[in-house]
C-alpha cells in the first residue's frame, strides 16, 4: 500500500460510493432509451466511473482502477454509439458496477478479489463492437515515456487512440505530494477532482522509484503522477494545474510505444519529438522498493524509445520485453508484456498479495451527511440552552422563583426544538431503498421471462435512518413477491383479459404522523380461501376457525408462521423468508401491515411506520418493584376492572384468562407471571405495597366456558387452575379492593390484555438499546432512562406474546366465541353506546361517545394559558386548545380547582381539549336519547344514565362554534357535492340516532330518504331506485335487520351496484365477516360523523 | 511518507516481551483476579440496579452510567466462581468491551500491580477447559497468585450460560 492514511482512504470510500448510489437507476434508463441515447445520462455514469478510477490509481486500489476503467471504456463507446446499450450490456455493465461496489466496500482486500470475470465479459463487450481491425487496439497496451526516457505508465491503446480521436492533447503531469499539495494545502482527493473537471485522468501513480534517486538535487520529493488527457491547450495547462512547466510534459506520439510488437497500428503517427530525450539507457539504478504496488517496471531505462526509431515505434518494442523480465527476478509479473488480459489480471493479483496492505479500518457507513443549514439551526439552539442554563443558574442564585420559572419554560421549549432538530439529522430520503428495486424487478423479471412496469412515488418521503436501514429486507421481500407472485406470465395475463405487461407500484407518502408505504400490484391476488384451506391442511386452524373469519383475516393468514414454508412446497411463496418474517421485522419496528387483495386483480400492501425510533411516546406501567414501558404504538387501551366486577368480566376459558371488552373477549397475559415477578398491589387502607399471592386473577366464581372445558390440551392448566381455585380458600384475596389493571396491547397478529399491578404516567422516552448480553431477551425492545436516572425497560409486546406461548390464532378463536356470546347477549340490548361520562361543573352530567375521544388528560390549572382571547396548554412541543362548555352552551361553569381532566378530541384532523371535572367514566348503555326537551347549542339531547340526567354534547357543534374556520376546507366540498345532490337511503328503527345522522348527512348536501326498518327500505328501494346513490343502513332492525337487507339488495341485478355502508354501534369482527359475507361495502360506528362523511363521499366519488 | 499512519490505540497485549503491564486487582470469593487496566473505565460503587426478568443469571441487572445503559453482571457467577456477596466493599468495575459498557461486580478491590509481561505465566494446565480461556495467564506475588482475566473471551456470550427463554 503507498498510501496508508486512513482518513484520505476512508474518504475516498464515501464517494464512491455516493458516485455509485444513482448509477443502477440511470443504467435502467439508459437501457430503455436503447439506441437512442441520452448522453447527459451516459456522461453522468461515465463520470462516476471515472472518479473512481481516478481515485484508485492514487490510492493504489489496482484492482479497483483497472475494473472501473474497463467499464468507463464501454460507457465511453456508448456515448460515441459504437455500442448500443442493449439489457444484455447494460447487465455487465451493472454486474461490473456491483463488483465495484464490494470492492469498494471490502476496500482492504480489493486487491486480492478476484475480478477477471467481470473483466472478461467488459472487454468483449469492447472488442465485439468495434471493426476486426481496431480490435487489437483494444488489447493492446502502450508504454508511455518521460521526455528523459523513463517509462512511467503502461495504459491501454484503446485509450490513448479514443482520447486522440476526440482531439485531447494527452499530459504527464507531475505533482509533488509535499511542495504541490501538502504545502499549498490541497488534498490529492481536490487536485484529482479538479483535474477531472476539465479531462480525463487516464492513469495516475504515485513513483515510489523515484523518491531515491532524485533527493539528491531535490530532496523529499513525492512525485504524483498524473496520465492526463484534456482539449485544453499545451500552453495553458500548466495554469490549470497550478504546476511549473517543467512538470507537465505533453505526451506526443513519439513518447508513446507499443508494448506488444504484433500489432502496427496505422494511428501512430511520426512527429518530432517536443522535448529532447536522453539515449542513454539507465538513468537512475532503481532501487525500486518493493512496497511498490503497481506492477511498475524499474524506470529501467529501456533503451528503446521512438527516436531511435524514427520509422516505427513498434520496431523497439520487443527489447521492452527481454530486458525489463530478468530485471524482477523474484516477481513473475510484467504487466506490460503479457499478452492477454485475463492473464495479467491473474499475475497481478499474485503480485498484489505480497504486498497487500495491513488493513486499516476504513469500512464506512458510520457517517451521516446532515445540511448544513440544518446544522446551523442545531448550533443556534445549543446556544439558546446554553443562554437558558446561564439564566437558570443566575436564577437559582437568587433564588428567584419567578425568573426560575421563566427558564424552566424557556429550556422546556429548547429541549423540544433541539429534539425535533436532531431527529431531522437522522431523517433519510426513503430513496435510498427505493432506488434498488427496479434493478431488482428487472432482473427478477428477467429471469421469470415476465414483463412488468414499475412505478415508484414518494421517493423523497424521510425517514429515519435506524428505520430505512431495517425496513430494507422486509420491502425486498414483499417487491420480490409481488413480482414473483402477485403478477402472472404474460399469456396467463392475456388470457384473463388483462394488459400483458403487469405493473408494480411502490407509493411512499406522509398520513397521520406515520410513514405509509403501499406496494401494489395488478397480478392475481391472494386467494384467501386457498390460504385457509392450507393452513388447515397443515394443522394450523381448524376448519371451525376458518368458518367464522372473514375473507380479510383469511388473506392476512399468510402472515401466519409456519404457512410460508408450507407454500413454498406447492409454490404459493418462496425464498425462506416467509411473509411471516417480514410481519415480525416490521412489528419491531412499532410498523403495521395491512394486505387488501382480491383474486384476479390485484393486491395492495400497506405499511405504516413510525418516523423514529428514537423517542416515542410510552406507556409506565408498574409490576412488582420495578416500572416498564409500553410504547404507545402497541397500546390501544387501558382497562381497569373495579373488584366487584371482576366476577363478571374476566373469566376461564379452558384454563386460561380472557376479559369481556364491548361484547369480544381478549386473551389475558399476567406480566408478573410472563417474567417470574413477584407482583405487588397496594393497599387501600394503609397506601403500602404488598406482595400479592394470587395465582389467578379471574374469581373463583367466574364462568367458566362450556366449550372449552376439559378440552385435551388444556388438561394441564385446567389442573393448574383447579389447585389455585383450592388454595384461596386459604390464601385469599388480600383485600377486595384490589382492582385489576390491563393494558390492551396490540402487536401486528397478537392482541390480548396485560395484567400489570399499576398503571402509571405516559411519558416520552429515549429509547437505548441494552447489552448484548441481554440480546437473548425476546421480552425488551430496549431500555430507557427515566427522571429519577432508573432504567425502566420497554417491553417487546410481540416479544411477550411468544414467551406466553401466545399465538395470535388463539386470540382469534376467542374472539370468535367471545362475539357468539356477546351476540347472545346482545339479542335484547338495542342502540347500545359506549359514552364517555363526565361533570363540569359538580352537579352536571354530560356525555360524549366515546369512539370519539383520543385521549383523557389531567392538566394543572396553572399551567393553562389566556392567548388571543383563546385557552390553550402547551402539550408535546405543540399547543392544545382548549374548550370549556360554557363558552358555547348555556350550561355551568368549570369550578375551580387545581387541576382539570381534559378530553382530547381530533376533530379535522386537529386536536382540541374539552375541560371536564372527574368522575369521567367510560359506560356500556343502552340508552334512550331524548333529542328535543333539552336541545340547545352544543347539545343534542339528553339521556338518563346511571340515574343522573345526562346531557350529550355534540363536539362537532361546539367546535364548530368556537372555531369556525377549521371546517372552512369542508365546507367548500360541501357546495361541491351540493352540485350533485347524492341521494341516501337510510333505514334506522331508532329515533334519535335517525334524527341525528339525517341531520349531519343533509347538512353536508345530501338528500336523505328515511326508513325506519329495513322491510320499509326495501319498498322504497323498489319503488324509488333511481333516485338512490347509496344505502346507509343500521344492522340491528325489527321486521328486517341490515344483514338481510343488505342481501337482498346486493343478490338484485337492480340494485347491486348500490354500494351499502352499515351503521353500527357495536362492530365486532364477527359481525364485520357475516356483513362481509352478505356484501356489506363498510362499516361505520354511529356518531362518527367525519369517518361517516368521507366514507361516503368516497363511494360516490368512485362510482 | 508525508503522513503518518493512523492506528487505533490498541489495548497493549502480553505478545511483546518485557513490556511494562499494569494490573488492576480485585477479589472475588478468595481468589484474586487482575485485569489489564487499560481496560477499565471506571470503578465505582453503583450496584443499585434495574433487575432484568429472565436474564442470563450471571446478569444482576442494568444501570445509568451518565446516560448510557451498562449490562451489570456478576463476575463470581459468569467464571463460574462463588457468586459475588453483597457487601460496602462491593464493587463496580466498568469496562469497555466491544463498544458497550459493562459492570463487573467484585467482592473487593485491591491494589494495582505494575509488572512486565514476562513475568507472566501461563496458567496452569489445570484450570483447562472452559475455565481455562477466561485466564490469560497468572502473576505471582511474594504472598499469592494473581490470576489475569481475558476480558473479552470473559464476556464472550457464549452458549455454555443458555439465556433462560420461556418456551
Amino acid at each position: 500500500m503507498i498510501f496508508e492514511d486512513a482518513e484520505t482512504l476512508h474518504m475516498y470510500v464515501e464517494e464512491s460510493l455516493e458516485h455509485l448510489a444513482n448509477i443502477e437507476t440511470e443504467l435502467l434508463e439508459i437501457e430503455e432509451a436503447g439506441a437512442d441515447i441520452d448522453e447527459e445520462l451516459v456522461n453522468s455514469v461515465f463520470r462516476a466511473a471515472h472518479s473512481i478510477k481516478g481515485g484508485a490509481g492514487f490510492m493504489g486500489l489496482s484492482n479497483i482502477k483497472e475494473l472501473a476503467h474497463k467499464i468507463e471504456n464501454v460507457l465511453g463507446m456508448i456515448r460515441s454509439r459504437e455500442i448500443v446499450p442493449n439489457s444484455n450490456v447494460v447487465s455487465i455493465v451493472l454486474k461490473s458496477f456491483d463488483k465495484l461496489r464490494d470492492l469498494i466496500n471490502d476496500i482492504e482486500n480489493s486487491n486480492d478479489i478476484e475480478t477477471s470475470e467481470e473483466i472478461v465479459a467488459l472487454i468483449g463487450l469492447t472488442t465485439a463492437s468495434l471493426p476486426s481491425n481496431q480490435k487489437d487496439i483494444v488489447l493492446n497496451m502502450v508504454d508511455i515515456f518521460t521526455p528523459n526516457g523513463k517509462k512511467v505508465f503502461t495504459v491501454s491503446q484503446f485509450d490513448v487512440t479514443q482520447a486522440q480521436k476526440q482531439g485531447k492533447y494527452i499530459y504527464l503531469v507531475e505533482y509533488d505530494l509535499i511542495k504541490d499539495i501538502h504545502q499549498k494545502n490541497k488534498t490529492p482527493m481536490s487536485v484529482i477532482t479538479s483535474m477531472q473537471n476539465s479531462g480525463i485522468i487516464m492513469e495516475s501513480k504515485i513513483d515510489v522509484g523515484a523518491v531515491g534517486s532524485l533527493d539528491a538535487d531535490v530532496p523529499m520529493r513525492i512525485p504524483f503522477l498524473v496520465l492526463f488527457a484534456s482539449i485544453i491547450e499545451p500552453d495553458i495547462i500548466s495554469a490549470l494545474v497550478d504546476l511549473e512547466d517543467k512538470y507537465v510534459h505533453t505526451i506526443t506520439e513519439n513518447l508513446i510505444s507499443l508494448s506488444k510488437p504484433e500489432n502496427e497500428t496505422s494511428k501512430e503517427k511520426e512527429s518530432e519529438p517536443e522535448f529532447s530525450i536522453k539515449t542513454e539507457p539507465e538513468i537512475e539504478p532503481e532501487p525500486a522498493p518493493e512496497v511498490e504496488i503497481e506492477p511498475e517496471p524499474e524506470p529501467e531505462p529501456e533503451p528503446i524509445k521512438p527516436k531511435k526509431e524514427p520509422k516505427k515505434a513498434v520496431a523497439a518494442k520487443p527489447k521492452v520485453e527481454k530486458v525489463t523480465p530478468p530485471k524482477q527476478k523474484n516477481k513473475p509479473v510484467e504487466t506490460i508484456q503479457v499478452p492477454e488480459h485475463e492473464d495479467m489480471e491473474i499475475k497481478t493479483h499474485e503480485d498484489e498479495k505480497e504486498s497487500s496492505m495491513e488493513a486499516k479500518s476504513a469500512k464506512s457507513s458510520a457517517t451521516l451527511r446532515v445540511n448544513v443549514s440544518l446544522l446551523d439551526t442545531l448550533m443556534t439552539l445549543a446556544g439558546e440552552m446554553v443562554l437558558s442554563r446561564n439564566q437558570l443558574l443566575q436564577a437559582i442564585l437568587a433564588n428567584d422563583e419567578r425568573a426560575i420559572e421563566i427558564s424552566s419554560q424557556r429550556i422546556n421549549m429548547v429541549t423540544s426544538e433541539l429534539q425535533e432538530a436532531i431527529m431531522r439529522t437522522r431523517l433519510q430520503p426513503i430513496a435510498n431503498i427505493f432506488n434498488k428495486f427496479p434493478r431488482v424487478v428487472r432482473d427478477l423479471t428477467k429471469e421469470l421471462s415476465k414483463e412488468i412496469d414499475l412505478n415508484i412515488e414518494g421517493k423523497e418521503v424521510e425517514l429515519d435512518k435506524t428505520i430505512i436501514e431495517a425496513i430494507s429486507d422486509p420491502l425486498t421481500h414483499l417487491v420480490r413477491n409481488a413480482v414473483d407472485h402477485g403478477i402472472e406470465s404474460p399469456e396467463k395475463r392475456r388470457k384473463a383479459g388483462k394488459r400483458q405487461t403487469g405493473k408494480v407500484t411502490l407509493r411512499a407518502y406522509h398520513g397521520a404522523g406515520q410513514v405509509n408505504i403501499e406496494i401494489i400490484d395488478d397480478g392475481k391476488g391472494i386467494d384467501g380461501d386457498k390460504i385457509a384451506s392450507a393452513a388447515v391442511d397443515k394443522g394450523l386452524l381448524t376448519e371451525q376457525q376458518v368458518s367464522i373469519m372473514s375473507e380479510k383475516e383469511k388473506t392476512a393468514l399468510i402472515f401466519l408462521p409456519g404457512l410460508s414454508t408450507a407454500e413454498k412446497v406447492t409454490d404459493v411463496s418462496g425464498r425462506g423468508v416467509g411473509m411471516d418474517v417480514v410481519k415480525t421485522n416490521l412489528d419491531r419496528l412499532g410498523g403495521l401491515l395491512d394486505i387488501d387483495s382480491k383474486v384476479g386483480e390485484g393486491t395492495l400492501i400497506r405499511i405504516k411506520l413510525p418516523l423514529t425510533l428514537a423517542i416515542i411516546p410510552s406507556q409506565i406501567v408498574s409490576v412488582g418493584k420495578e416500572r416498564y414501558a409500553i410504547p404507545q404504538v402497541n397500546l390501544d387501551e387501558l382497562l381497569r376492572i373495579p373488584p366487584h366486577l371482576v366476577k363478571e368480566r374476566i373469566e376461564l376459558v379452558g384454563g386460561a384468562e380472557v376479559v369481556r371488552l364491548r361484547g369480544n373477549l381478549l386473551p389475558l397475559l399476567n406480566l408478573s407471571d410472563i417474567l417470574d415477578i413477584q407482583r405487588v398491589f397496594v393497599n387501600p387502607e394503609d397506601g403500602k405495597e404488598y406482595p400479592d399471592r394470587r395465582k389467578k386473577i379471574a374469581d373463583r366464581r367466574s364462568k367458566q366456558s362450556p366449550l372449552f372445558y376439559g378440552n385435551n390440551e388444556n388438561d394441564e392448566k385446567e389442573k393448574n387452575s383447579k389447585d389455585s381455585s383450592d388454595r384461596k380458600v386459604s390464601d385469599r384475596r388480600f383485600h377486595s379492593n384490589s382492582a385489576i389493571n390491563i393494558a390492551v396491547v396490540s402487536a401486528g397478529a397478537f392482541k390480548y390484555g396485560l395484567v400489570v399491578d399499576q398503571l402509571k404516567d405516559s411519558e416520552e422516552i429515549v429509547v437505548k438499546p441494552l447489552g448484548r448480553h441481554l440480546k437473548g431477551c425476546s421480552g425488551y425492545a430496549g431500555a430507557t432512562i427515566m427522571g429519577d436516572g432508573r432504567v425502566v425497560l420497554i417491553l417487546d409486546v410481540a416479544g411477550l406474546a411468544q414467551m406466553a406461548g401466545l399465538s395470535s390464532m388463539e386470540g382469534t378463536d376467542r374472539v370468535g366465541e367471545a362475539a357468539k356470546l356477546a351476540r347472545e347477549a346482545e339479542k335484547d340490548k338495542k342502540d347500545r353506546a359506549s359514552l364517555l361520562v363526565f361533570r363540569i361543573a359538580e352537579d352536571e352530567q354530560f356525555s360524549v361517545p366515546l369512539s370519539l375521544v383520543e385521549r383523557i388528560e389531567r392538566i394543572n390549572a396553572s399551567d393553562v394559558e389566556h392567548v388571543g382571547g383563546k385557552r390553550v396548554i402547551q402539550y408535546r412541543g405543540g399547543s392544545l386548545p382548549l374548550i370549556e362548555l360554557k363558552e358555547v352552551s348555556n350550561v355551568k361553569p368549570l369550578p375551580q380547582r387545581k387541576q382539570h381532566e381534559v378530553i382530547v378530541f381530533r376533530i379535522t384532523g386537529k386536536e382540541v381539549g374539552l375541560l371536564a371535572t372527574p368522575p369521567v367514566d367510560a359506560v356500556d348503555v343502552s340508552v334512550s336519547i331524548d333529542s328535543a326537551t333539552l336541545r340547545q347549542p352544543g347539545i343534542i339531547g339528553s339521556a338518563i344514565i346511571n340515574k343522573h340526567t345526562t346531557l350529550m354534547i355534540d363536539i362537532f357543534e361546539v367546535v364548530k362554534i368556537m372555531n369556525p374556520a377549521w371546517f372552512d376546507e369542508k365546507t367548500n366540498e360541501k357546495i361541491m357535492s351540493r352540485k350533485s345532490q347524492a341521494t341516501i337511503l337510510f333505514p334506522e328503527d331508532s329515533n334519535f340516532f335517525r334524527k341525528q345522522v339525517k341531520s349531519f348527512l343533509e347538512e353536508d348536501g345530501y338528500i336523505v330518504i328515511e326508513a325506519i326498518d329495513g322491510k320499509s327500505a326495501w319498498d322504497i328501494l323498489q319503488e324509488r331506485v333511481e333516485e338512490i346513490d347509496i344505502v346507509v343502513t343500521d344492522l340491528e332492525m325489527p321486521n328486517m335487520d341490515g344483514f338481510e337487507l343488505t342481501s337482498l339488495i346486493k343478490n338484485d341485478e337492480r340494485f347491486s351496484h348500490l354500494p351499502v355502508i352499515a351503521l353500527t354501534s357495536l362492530a365486532s369482527d364477527e359481525d364485520q365477516a357475516k356483513g362481509k359475507a352478505v356484501g356489506i361495502d363498510s362499516y361505520m360506528i354511529k356518531l362518527e360523523r367525519e369517518k361517516l362523511l368521507d366514507c361516503i363521499k368516497e363511494y360516490l366519488s368512485s362510482k | 511518507m508525508a503522513q503518518t499512519p493512523k492506528t487505533y490505540n490498541q489495548p497493549k497485549v502480553l505478545k511483546s516481551q518485557s513490556q511494562a503491564l499494569e494490573f488492576a486487582t480485585f477479589y472475588i470469593g478468595e481468589a484474586l483476579c487482575g485485569i489489564d487496566i487499560l481496560l477499565v473505565q471506571e470503578i465505582n460503587r453503583q450496584i443499585e440496579v434495574t433487575c432484568i426478568p429472565k436474564a442470563p443469571d450471571y446478569v444482576i441487572g442494568v444501570l445509568n452510567l451518565r446516560g448510557k445503559i451498562v449490562t451489570v453482571i456478576d463476575l463470581g457467577k459468569k467464571l463460574g466462581l462463588s457468586p459475588i456477596r453483597v457487601s460496602k466493599y462491593n464493587r463496580n468495575i466498568i469496562v469497555n468491551s466491544q463498544d458497550e459498557h459493562i459492570g463487573l461486580v467484585v467482592d473487593r478491590i485491591s491494589d494495582v500491580i505494575i509488572t512486565d509481561s514476562s513475568k507472566i505465566e501461563p496458567a496452569p494446565s489445570n484450570i483447562g477447559g472452559l475455565r481455562g480461556k477466561y485466564f490469560k495467564g497468572v502473576y505471582k506475588t511474594d504472598r499469592s497468585l494473581i490470576g489475569i482475566l481475558n476480558i473479552e473471551n470473559v464476556l464472550k456470550e457464549d452458549s455454555s450460560n443458555p439465556v433462560n427463554i420461556a418456551t
